[in-house]
């Protein structure tokens, strides 16, 4: 690859611009306007997107806890519904067509904004050029120009709150029919509009910052970054940005039928409809299937584009803490890349039941059960990694431990989804709620705190107060139980989800208590998210100055200095000698080992002086005993290092 | 006294602190009593299954309850973070005196790994059998369902082992894996035979569960194919927002169904030639009103301005809103535009009703005939131990049927046909035995359909087929038997008349 090789002689001045950057930054100041607002340096676009992630995170937030109140209390008023919501929150009853559309922009503001460009967005920029050892993104410019697409499409989607109507309000998923037609539904006015204007411009910005992950990954590595020597954490971007790039444009072109079909009268996804208060219309042919196909294509893809980098930094942060090479690197590697493959075929366990060819159903059935086993590859490599480690309980390990206690419970329910015949049953029942919510919403916004905590010394060059730490950390964890693992069981009895109330139907009145009881924990973690406000924006700015390798930690983002500086590191790039999980090697006497680190001629791979498992493995031994003599393998692992 | 004794005396103050707000606010708002009486006491009159929305009111007791809720989070939250300035300040001041960190935290998330994951599995051991009971398993009324819950179970239990197992390692780990000061950890990266080991096993599981999901499904969703006897169809119909359900009348056979064909007397647009007749009239009609009103915008215009002045300041902001919002659309084009796609509608619909009583074929097979004798009903009354096919039908946006006791669901799409074959096992009267007096079972609607998707709902009973016949016959046919033929019936050619044909399904 020729950049590495431009890059790998740093004495000699590289042709690239980041060089330039490096070397006569310090000379000149840069305006307020360059350096903060429009930016091109990855850092600062990595802190935008994250500062505009927490603030559509508390939107996200806020509104789940309003809704949260109307489905606890029903038959109750809050004027603070009135004075937040005006005439949706009339005598302090919120309306229903209001519950809805706060639902909805939860739903599109957690998926999208949060965890796919608040996640994606800020550690793929923070982390990409600094682990990969670059000084900046293959085009800055582009990067730029993504964040502020974002910003925009941020902007647009709020917007739709001070609409007469109301903001789109037919779910994240946005189904036509009822999506398509003004009339349907207050919220599929000027809305929905905004909602799909919103989405293109969001569209756009995750494409051009995934081409430029891909770009960098590939072609900016510093010398001896070979791909086997990346960091859990840039294999888990890279791939992300992959499956983007394929997806997203599908869900543009979905978009786009959809808003032919609102505004220039085709018929894509109509057909046969006769709408009350307008009569028969003329649209016919069109199938709503069609959508949810397009949708799906990029839905399912979407959820892995949300988890896999949660699943990259805790896999950094778990290797760091527990002082322990990640276990299975390359398993891990292949685990991400099975799930980036079967992710796009899916997409169909959405619909087993939307009345598509049933035979269709077998098949997704079939590959979604096969999707399974990589996810549970990793979660065992997880565990082994913690297995005989020398753990530090930073507030960031905390949030990776949380992390996998969360995707293993949220992901032992798609077992059950992702079965066409459990699914008949559980199709948009509160079961689907918990299912999504512990393994794509709390798992990735673990992995999201993971990578905060972690990485904000370098980000801000101050360490986080880590009591506040331990604390939002606990009652998060406790509180995302508390919420979310009732609701299996409010699904399993048969309770539907985007229902605005639950009193009209007697038969639901037994979860009356349970509904409150989730609130209230729901409130429990919106008050410990303030306490991580307080702490994020306190640190930033009075906290305790950070060293420069505070985790003592192997990769390359720990070698530049505290203090930014466009470009990166003041002199050369260093270079990679080994892979980033090299912790507590035997033949070393600290417990880490730098990537950039020459050492004195110690290999890559520290290998046992006794091999492990030569007494265990003959061929005589039978097949059954495998099992057993593997754990044997990890008991006699312990006396060779004692 | 030293510091570690101190500290631990504040930490104890802290959390009696903590325990007495919440005691506190467990008496100002005790869940248990209150919710469940306002609830109930507020239901509306059940088994009313089209609902307008009504804002429902509030009264004095409501917000004095809300306003103690309230009261109690703020209380709460006040509390809490006193609580925590407060232990942040004695551990900050003792470090500072001592010069060391003075908490190891390390070994106190240690420990609190332990105890959250004894607490946390026994307090999923308490939910399993608190609210497990609750779930709906083993007492489906239906065949498939029997088979549906044995899966469910097996993979209840399988992921249940799973789940007990790996959640202990992870928190066991964290716990005795805990930083030991002059410890290293051991160097430990890749063992293949496990890893090989544990991909395996969970393939094979998988693939257990898979084949029987398979079986399951293959059983639920061809049961129509696989039986070769007749199977009874019922039609059930879903607009904004409520159900119906069509039983086919003395002939067996259900009429043919247009969407073009719906009126406000004929609301499955059931082909009926009489109905359809009078809906090209009420068609033509309506057109003409709309020409007319284009016609007289600007009067129109006028008096909306008028009233507008009329309505005098902002003593009725609503009405005012209202009124306003007219002006501007007439102004802005918006009602001229609307005007006119409605009558290009119209127009249309006519052209295309008209085009089926033209062509004589066409006709044939759309006005069989059968239709008349159909009933429609506000109920489903469904056979005890007969298949019975569900035929969905749309009028407007997808809702989706979903009848949790009988473990089925489908969705309802408008313009595509679906359908749902099961057979109820379990009557009515039997299910209050074993659920309670009140209890009924309902069709949900289960897939968001617009302001009153929570209260969409349709009652469903099963019974003994006499005693659904005997209901039925109670029921009135949509259209009267008429003696004289009618007009449009004249055109039929007798010879053209086949077989009636679903026109849905020729699509
Ligand atoms: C503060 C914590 C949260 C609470 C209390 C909460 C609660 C809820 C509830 C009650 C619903 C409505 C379920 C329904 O009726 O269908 C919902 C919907 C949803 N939530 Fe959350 N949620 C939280 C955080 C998150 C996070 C972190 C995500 C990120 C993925 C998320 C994503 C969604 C989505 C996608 C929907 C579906 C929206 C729809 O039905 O269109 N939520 N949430
Ligand atoms: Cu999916
Ligand atoms: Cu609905």
């Amino acid at each position: 690859m020729s950049t590495v090789e431009i890059t790998a002689n740093p004495t000699i001045d590289s042709p690239t611009h980041h060089d330039e950057h490096g070397h006569h930054d310090h000379h000149h100041k840069q305006s307020f306007i360059s350096k903060y607002i429009f930016s091109t340096d990855h850092k600062m676009i990595s802190k935008q997107y994250l500062i505009t992630g927490i603030i559509m995170g508390c939107f996200g937030m806020g509104m789940s806890l309003l809704f949260r109140m109307q489905l606890a209390w029903p038959d109750e008023t809050f004027p603070l519904f009135e004075s937040l919501l005006g005439k949706w929150g009339k005598g302090g009853k919120l309306d229903p067509n209001y519950y809805m559309a706060l639902v909805t922009i939860h739903g599109t503001i957690m998926v999208f904004y949060v965890l796919t460009a608040g996640l994606s967005g800020t550690f793929s920029n923070l982390l990409i050029p600094l682990q990969v050892g670059a000084r900046d993104m293959a085009s800055p410019f582009m990067n730029m120009l993504s964040y502020w697409f974002f910003f925009l499409s941020s902007v647009v989607l709020m917007s739709s709150f001070l609409v007469e109507t109301g903001p789109a309000s037919s779910g994240w998923t946005v189904y036509p029919p009822l999506s398509a037609l003004e009339k349907a539904m207050p919220g599929s006015g000027l809305g929905t509009t905004l909602w799909l204007v919103a989405i293109i411009l969001f569209i756009v910005s995750a494409l051009l910052g995934g081409i430029n992950y891909i770009v960098t990954v590939l072609n900016m590595r510093t010398k001896g970054m070979s791909m086997n020597r990346l960091p859990l954490t840039i294999w888990a971007f890279l791939l992300t940005a992959v499956l983007g790039l394929l997806s997203f444009p599908v869900l543009l072109g979905a978009g786009l039928l959809l808003i032919f079909d609102r505004s220039f009268g085709t018929s894509f996804y109509l057909s046969d409809i006769h709408l009350n208060g307008v009569g028969a219309l003329s649209n016919s042919g069109g199938s709503p299937v069609l959508y949810q196909h397009l949708f799906w294509f990029l839905g399912h893809p979407e959820v892995y584009i949300i988890l896999m980098p949660a699943l990259g930094i805790s896999s950094e942060v778990i290797s760091t803490n527990a002082r322990k090479p990640i276990f299975g690197y390359t398993a891990m590697v292949i685990s991400l890349i099975g799930i980036s493959f079967l992710s796009f075929i899916v997409w169909g366990h959405h619909m087993f039941i939307t009345g598509m060819n049933p035979f269709l159903g077998t098949m997704f059935m079939y590959v979604t059960l096969i999707i399974a086993v990589p996810s549970a590859v990793k979660t065992f490599n997880y565990l082994a990694t913690l297995w005989k480690g020398n753990i530090r309980f930073t507030t960031g390990m905390m949030f990776a431990i949380g992390l996998v206690s969360l995707f293993i419970s949220g992901g032992l329910t798609g077992i059950y989804l992702g079965n066409a015949a459990l699914d008949i049953q559980l199709h948009d029942s509160y079961f689907v709620v918990a299912h999504f919510h512990l393994v794509m919403g709390s798992a990735a916004i673990f992995g999201m705190f993971a990578g905060i905590y972690h990485w904000f010394p370098k980000m801000f060059g101050k360490m986080m107060n880590k009591t506040l730490g331990t604390l939002h950390f606990w009652l998060t964890f406790i509180s995302a139980y508390l919420v979310f693992f009732p609701m299996h069981f409010m699904g399993l009895a048969g309770v539907p989800r985007r229902y605005y109330q639950f009193s009209l139907i007697p038969e639901f009145d037994i979860w009356m208590d349970v509904n409150v009881f989730i609130t209230v924990s729901a409130f429990l973690g919106g008050v410990a998210q303030l306490l991580f406000l307080y702490n994020f924006f306190n640190s930033i700015f009075r906290g305790e100055k950070a060293t420069k390798n505070p985790w003592e930690s192997n990769t390359l983002e720990w070698t530049t200095p505290v203090e930014h500086i466009h470009g990166n590191w003041p002199g050369a790039i260093p270079t990679v000698y080994r892979g980033p999980h090299e912790y507590s090697r035997p033949d070393r006497e600290s417990d880490y080992f730098p990537q950039n680190d020459p050492g004195n001629g110690e290999p890559e791979h520290y290998h046992a002086p006794v091999p492990i498992d030569t007494s265990y493995s003959g061929p005589k031994e039978k097949p059954s005993k495998v099992f057993f003599s593997s754990f044997a393998h990890l008991f006699l692992a312990k006396k060779v290092q004692a | 006294m030293n510091t570690k004794t101190k500290y631990l005396l504040k930490l104890t103050l802290a959390v009696v602190v903590l325990l007495i707000s919440v005691i506190s606010i467990n008496q100002s708002f005790d869940f248990s009593t209150v919710n469940l009486d306002q609830i109930t006491a507020e239901k509306p009159l059940f088994g009313a299954d089209e609902f307008k929305y009504e804002a429902p009111t509030a009264d004095a007791g409501d917000s004095a309850l809300s306003s103690k809720i309230n009261w109690a989070i703020f209380i709460f939250v006040i509390l809490l973070v006193l609580v925590i300035a407060n232990t942040l300040d004695i551990s900050k001041y003792i470090s500072k005196i001592t010069g060391k960190e003075t908490i190891n935290q390390n070994e106190i998330n240690k420990w609190i790994m332990l105890i959250f994951m004894i607490v946390g599995l026994a307090a999923v051991v308490w939910e399993y059998q608190v609210h497990g009971k609750l779930i709906l398993l083993n007492n489906s009324s239906s065949e498939h369902g029997a088979s549906y819950d044995s899966m469910f179970t097996i993979t209840l239990a399988l992921t249940t082992i799973v789940f007990f197992i790996t959640q202990f390692l992870l928190f066991w780990f964290a716990f005795t894996y805990a930083k030991k000061d002059g410890q290293k950890a051991l160097y430990y990266s890749h063992n293949n035979k496990l890893e090989v080991i544990w991909t395996i096993i969970p393939s094979i599981v998988l693939t257990v569960l898979v084949l029987r999901g398979h079986q399951t499904w293959k059983s639920v969703v061809y049961a129509e194919d696989n039986y070769k006897g007749k199977i009874k169809k019922i039609e059930v119909f879903a607009y904004q927002f409520g159900w119906k359900a069509r039983y086919a009348g003395e002939d067996g056979v259900l009429g043919n169904v247009d969407y073009k064909f719906i009126s406000g007397k004929n609301e499955l647009g059931l082909a009926y030639g009489p109905e359809v007749d009078d809906l090209l009239v009420e068609l033509k009609d309506k057109i003409k009103l709309d020409q007319e009103a284009i016609k007289n915008l600007k009067v129109t215009l006028a008096s909306l301005n008028i009233d507008y002045s009329a309505a005098d300041g902002l003593k009725d902001y609503t009405t005012m809103e209202a009124i306003q919002k007219q002006i501007d659309d007439v102004m802005d084009g918006t009602t001229l535009s609307e005007l006119e796609a409605s009558i290009k509608r119209k127009t249309k619909q006519i052209d295309r009703i008209e085009a089926i009583k033209n062509n004589p074929k066409i006709f044939a097979s759309t006005f069989t005939g059968s239709e008349e004798d159909d009933i429609i009903t506000q109920e489903i009354h469904l056979s005890k131990d007969s298949l019975v096919t569900l035929n969905f039908r749309s009028r407007d946006i997808i809702h989706s049927a979903w009848l949790p006791h009988f473990r089925a669901q489908m969705n309802v799409v408008p313009g595509m046909p679906t359908k749902f074959t099961f057979k109820p096992t379990k009557s009515t009267t039997e299910a209050k035995k074993e659920f309670g007096e009140e209890f009924e079972y309902y069709l949900y609607c289960n897939k968001i359909c617009g302001t009153s998707h929570y209260n969409m709902k349709i009652k469903v009973v099963v019974e003994s087929q006499v005693e659904v016949d005997a209901w039925l016959k109670s029921q009135q046919p949509v259209f009267k038997k008429v003696e004289a033929v009618p007009a449009i019936m004249n055109a039929i050619d007798s010879t053209l008349a086949t077989e009636p044909v679903n026109k849905l399904a020729l699509k």
